[in-house]
């Protein structure tokens, strides 16, 4: 526990300096502006800024983009409650009562919670990061290629088990994405795969087209077919105090929704969204004027917005410490790390301990830099929202296509982005989930290559599977992460067919 | 949803077939280890079958839920966005990339968006600046040049 403080100061020392302290400062702005924007999430925005990245040191890249992500998370408040409209789909939640705080005209006191709610829940979260990482790194010192194996395949099938819509469409998605995946040259034997000929390709298809064709593009597409030119409700300075009972209402609320937000963003697949939406529910259930939710409930506000930013850094823990992504936004950091020639696993916490910890206290500095502009500046920022997005769309869809120019400086990856781009537009119309896409990218060959690895060490044999105990549990989890919706869907249906059954009897006893 | 449902299905099916197709003659096995045919045939396998679940589940499925298709207007707009972005590829060889892109600005904010003349000028000029600024001059990217040397 010394030694994790003791990092920490370190790692404070590395964030302060003047040129990081600047990119924070630039990253919590953009995720602000970002998550406030209706169509663009962090994720895509996160994609979009990556090839920025090229040009400033690893650690300041890094602490600029997890900015954007959990400054995504403060942003896409300030939509929901004064336009209804979710800046972010972790807000989602917020929307449904914010703005119904807002019409009764407590604008003010709903994103003052949401502020408060949301940097309380960080830093909590942050300060569990800083325990929780360090063991949990060093535990996975032991892990082989058969737990590795295991690690990604868990990410990828927990997507569908734990993510919300269907389980099916979900582990189709991660499916297409390992299709993507397997474009290029085979890493361990060299033969040409998929590639149709076509020269470009025997490199594979790198992940940031998909990235920002999948999120950027796709959404900005999608946020064009209507007009956005809404009027937000007016807030004001003054109108941001809590008062006292306000405040005894919400606490509990903070700490229910922070503490459900920070152990679901630990699990590969689920992220803010369905952290936002569980601490909502959970809430309800135990207010005391369950009524009110749906109404203008200041305690299912505060509860959703908590749970989505401390999900947002519990994300940050499998990732730092494992190397393996649970979220797509986590998904883009660690493409980002690879980007930068790092390579992400356990032994980034000893071989890039400045990065980690670094990365660590910018968020404790991020999130009282996001207090201060989501509390007296909010007013401010929510002026930003009455440009309208048709005005932005174009520089967004610029950005786009000149970082995908930058990173292999090739219209053919441009022309990659676009397609994936119209693909990702097609995908959100009818309903798919694109979060498995980018997972399956980034953990596929990490998944390939531990595959083979544990098969040449077991000499073909699947065994090495179940031989450590380690190994064994993971490959339950595995299992268990691919029975769970088959068990749900089984439970609906027979809920669905005893209901069926049941209905004629009621209405014959009448 | 239904019919979206059906044809993602049909085009993952297609897609499937076309990876196991395309990779069947790579080695499935190489001494003690999975050959470069390996991953290929059972993500081929796997996509199969969770297509054809997809599609039966949708054919079965008595409800249909609307999909959030765009009116005509959004339409336009979407397709029209799609093609000026195409456009921009074809065009950046010749025109050069920073010059395609001005014009894709100005094309999406007059033609598509109706938007008013002296707001979008300012928009595509501070947008351009600001990418040149970033890109070519911060990190030094070379765009490509057109005919007329920008």
């Amino acid at each position: 526990m010394i030694d994790a403080l003791v990092s920490l100061g370190h790692g404070f020392g590395v964030a302060l300096t003047p040129m990081n302290l600047l990119f924070i400062f630039i990253g919590v702005c953009l995720g602000q502006l970002i998550g406030a924007l209706p169509g663009l999430g962090p994720s895509a925005g996160m994609a979009l800024l990556l090839p920025i990245t090229f040009g400033i040191p690893p650690a300041t890249a890094i602490m600029m983009l997890a900015g954007i992500m959990y400054g995504g998370m403060y942003g896409g408040t300030l939509t929901s409650v004064l336009v209804n409209v979710p800046g972010e789909a972790a807000s989602v939640m917020t929307a449904v009562d914010g703005h119904k705080l807002a019409k009764q005209g407590r604008a003010g006191a709903a994103l003052s919670v949401s502020a408060i709610g949301s940097f309380l829940a960080g830093v909590a979260a942050v300060t569990a990061l800083v325990f929780v990482t360090p063991p949990l790194a060093e535990f996975a010192l032991s892990f082989s290629s058969p737990e590795y194996f295991l690690l990604a395949a868990l990410g990828i099938t927990a997507t569908a088990s734990i993510g919300a819509g269907s389980p099916i469409k979900a582990i189709l998605m991660a499916v297409f994405g390992l299709m993507i995946a397997l474009v290029g040259t085979d890493p361990i034997l060299g033969s040409a795969r998929l590639t149709f000929g076509i020269t470009e390709l025997l490199d594979g298809i790198d992940f940031l087209p998909v990235a920002i064709g999948i999120f950027g593009i796709a959404e900005v597409l999608a946020s064009l077919e209507r007009s956005y030119d809404s009027e937000p409700i007016k807030t004001r300075l003054r109108d941001m105090w809590l008062s006292a009972k306000d405040w005894t209402e919400c606490r509990i609320a903070i700490l229910r929704g922070g503490t459900l937000g920070f152990f679901i963003g630990l699990m590969p697949g689920a992220g803010p969204t369905v952290a936002a939406i569980l601490a909502y529910v959970t809430e309800k259930r135990f207010s005391r004027h369950p009524e009110r939710f749906g109404n203008g409930a200041l305690d299912g506000v505060a509860a959703a917005e908590s749970a989505n930013n401390s999900a947002a850094h519990g994300a940050l823990i499998p990732m730092l410490a494992l190397g393996i992504p649970g979220s797509a936004s986590t998904a883009v950091l660690l493409a980002a790390l690879v980007l930068q020639g790092i390579r992400p696993g356990p032994t980034l916490l000893v071989e890039q301990a400045d990065l980690v910890w670094g990365l660590i206290a910018s968020m404790f500095i991020g999130n009282i830099i996001l207090l201060i502009l989501n509390l007296p500046l909010a007013p401010a920022f929510a002026s930003l929202l009455r440009i309208p997005y048709e005005y932005l769309a174009p520089g967004i869809l610029v950005i786009s296509l000149v970082g995908a120019y930058a990173t292999t400086l090739s219209l053919f990856s441009v022309g990659l982005t676009l397609f994936f781009g119209m693909v990702g537009y097609l995908m959100m119309k009818a309903d798919l989930p694109r979060a498995p896409v980018v997972l399956a990218v980034v953990l596929a060959q990490l998944m390939e290559t531990s595959l083979r690895q544990s098969l040449m060490l077991s000499e073909g044999s699947l065994s090495i599977f179940v031989q450590r105990p380690l190994s064994a549990i993971l490959l339950l989890l595995v299992i268990g992460s691919l029975l769970l919706p088959v068990m749900s869907m089984l439970t609906r249906r027979r809920a669905e067919r005893r209901m069926r059954d049941e209905t004629p009897i009621s209405i014959a006893t009448k | 949803m239904k019919t979206a449902d059906i044809l993602s299905a049909v085009v993952m099916l297609v897609l499937s077939g076309v990876v196991f197709l395309t990779t069947r003659d790579l080695p499935y096995w190489a001494d003690f280890a999975p050959g470069s045919g390996f991953a290929p045939l059972w993500v081929a396998m796997t996509g199969g079958v969770l297509a054809i679940a997809l599609l039966v589940g949708a054919l079965r499925r008595q409800d249909n839920p609307p999909a959030d298709w765009p009116d005509r207007t959004g339409w336009r707009r979407v397709l029209l966005t799609a093609a000026g972005l195409w456009a921009v590829i074809v065009l950046a060889p010749i025109l050069g990339l920073m010059s395609t892109a001005v014009i894709f600005m100005l094309f999406l904010l007059l033609a598509v968006e109706r938007r008013r003349l002296w707001p979008s000028l300012f928009t595509t000029a501070v947008t351009t600046a600001l990418v040149y600024g970033v890109f070519s001059a911060w990190l030094g990217i070379a765009f490509p040049k057109g005919v007329i040397g920008i």
